[in-house]
């Protein structure tokens, strides 16, 4: 399976050591989607790991236990489809395809399931449709 | 055979009238040919959705008692002209927010008066023996005021080029995002629906054509500005952005879903509406115009990473385009549109409808647009 979590750290070193332990100990292929550090070293990061569920949910456990805050992302991305104008500008810089022109009827939709919250979106859109909710 | 305006209309009224959309049309051209498609078919309604910058409303905002000449004025926080007569005003889509920065603009008041909603006025005035008033606070909305009109001087660009970006950095410009390394191209046209490629000489588009503005009528009012004649043509339709109209109409009829206050990152505000325009099919060179499709329209790549002198670096057909990927010297660029092609849809849908319901009859011009037009650029310490 595949699932992507918000992890929230104090320390900005643990990017690696984190990512490094959830392979060698757990099995999982980490992949660090997006991660904001601020000047004292907090922060967080976007995670998609895959790798086995049982793996998975004990890999996070792992986080939880040495004190990591971590909540798991499902849908994260929001589209007003009221607001939204089909326009399109959005669609050439979804750098995992999930933005598409629905074939039929040429509206523009969003698979949440393929995004990974990278934020390339939000400001290409003219009508603020799409928002990340963190 | 050749039909006339007056033909059509009275089909239009008895409800005997064939409407088809541009996009309907082009199979039919090419099974049956121009000359029975001509016979069988009164109307093609064309349309476009898509960010339309040189827009704008003029408001008559009644007088207050004791009246006010306003010469400062506020909408929203969005400056509106105050050079008009009393309560006159303009108020254009990229006028922006005082002090600027929220992605509120002109357009937005105008999408938040067509939605019906109020509108704060703030206004100053000298003060003067007939206008003795000097200031005035209030709520507006669509109802309350006199006129409201739409009158947007540059509309409708007949075709229109490519963006890209072969700089390091992104770029946010109108034509949207533009990723480094030409990652991505952008364009903006409905193509075959596009209402000005599917009349490309303007044989029935003139002065006085009644229109589908926003979800209302509205007119030809005028030749657009930068309206020019002089681009290449391929298959019969200009390769570049080439002419444009001038349209008005009355904002109280006009519809929400078909009108949206755009805040373009890095660029600012602009209106985007949707226009459908009728053509009458009067004869086969009309209706062999109309069977124009993606395949046939071509536009022009440049990179939007040079400040001037930006030059073709290839031509796509809107067919290539809308598969969301074309190839530039061996690398593969993906598109994304900046005008609705579903937007469009719907606007030459529900203009079709209107015809066939008997709801909208044809006017036609009273004026021929210019069949010639040169773009001036402007000198730099002119004398
Ligand atoms: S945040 Fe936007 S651009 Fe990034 S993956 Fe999700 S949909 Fe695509
Ligand atoms: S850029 Fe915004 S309005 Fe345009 S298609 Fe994407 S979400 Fe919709």
């Amino acid at each position: 399976m595949e699932a992507k979590y918000r992890i929230d750290f104090d320390e900005g070193n643990v990017l690696e050591s984190v990512t490094y332990t959830l392979v060698s100990e757990y099995d999982l292929k980490p992949n660090i989607l997006r991660a904001d550090i601020t000047g004292d070293g907090s922060g967080f990061m976007l995670l998609s790991v895959i790798g086995d569920c049982d793996d998975v949910i004990l890999g996070m456990n792992y986080l939880r236990e040495i004190g990591f805050k971590v909540k798991e992302l499902k849908g994260h991305i929001s589209h007003d489809y009221e607001r939204c104008w089909s326009c399109g500008a959005c669609v050439s810089v979804c750098p995992t395809r999930s933005i598409y022109h629905e074939e039929e009827t040429m509206l523009v939709k969003v698979n949440t399931k393929k995004c990974i919250a990278c934020g390339s979106c939000l400001n290409a859109c003219s009508v603020k449709a799409i928002q990340l909710e963190l | 055979m050749a039909k006339t305006y007056e033909e059509i209309n009275n089909r239009i009224k008895t409800g005997e009238a064939v409407v088809m959309t541009a996009e309907e049309v082009v199979d039919l051209v090419r099974e049956k040919g121009a000359e029975r498609a001509a016979e069988e078919v009164d109307v093609v309604t064309t349309g476009t959705f898509g960010a339309m910058c040189s827009s704008g409303a003029f408001l008559n905002l009644g007088h207050a008692d004791p009246p006010i000449r306003m010469t400062n004025i506020r909408l929203n926080g969005v400056e509106a002209y105050g050079g008009l007569a009393a309560v006159d005003t303009y108020i254009g889509a990229t006028s922006l927010i005082d002090p600027p920065g929220t992605g509120y603009g002109g357009a937005h008041v105008i999408e938040d008066l067509i939605a019906g909603k109020k509108v704060h006025l703030v206004a100053t005035g000298p003060g003067t023996d007939c206008y003795v008033r000097k200031s005035i606070e209030t709520n507006i909305s669509l109802d309350d005021i006199n006129e409201a009109y739409l009158y947007n001087p540059r509309n409708c660009y007949q075709n229109y080029g490519i963006a890209t970006n072969t700089s390091d950095r992104t770029l946010y410009t109108y034509m949207g995002k533009l990723l480094p390394r030409m990652k991505n191209a952008t364009y903006s046209s409905a193509g075959t629906l596009s209402p000005l490629l599917n009349d490309p000489h303007l044989d029935t588009i003139g002065m006085g054509t009644r229109i589908f503005l926003a979800g209302g009528e509205g007119y030809v009012s005028w030749q657009g500005t930068q309206f020019k004649t002089t681009v290449e043509e391929v298959n019969g339709v200009p390769v570049g952005g080439s002419r444009t109209l001038a349209v008005i109409g009355d904002m109280k009829q006009m519809d929400p879903k078909f009108v949206r206050g755009l805040d373009i990152t890095g660029y600012g505000i602009s209106l985007a509406i949707g226009i459908g325009i009728p053509i009458p099919i009067l004869n086969a060179d009309i209706m062999r115009n109309c069977a124009i499709s993606d395949e046939d329209i071509y536009a022009e790549m440049v990179d939007y990473s040079l400040p001037s002198g930006r030059k073709c670096m290839q031509r796509y057909n809107y067919a290539q385009l809308r598969t969301g990927k074309i190839e530039y010297e061996g690398k593969t660029i993906r598109t994304s549109s900046m005008s609705s092609l579903a937007g469009a849809r719907k606007v030459a849908n529900t203009l079709k409808d209107w015809i066939e319901h008997g709801e909208f009859l044809l006017n036609e011009p009273c004026l021929s647009l210019p069949k010639e037009g040169k773009l001036k650029g402007l000198k730099d310490g002119g004398q």
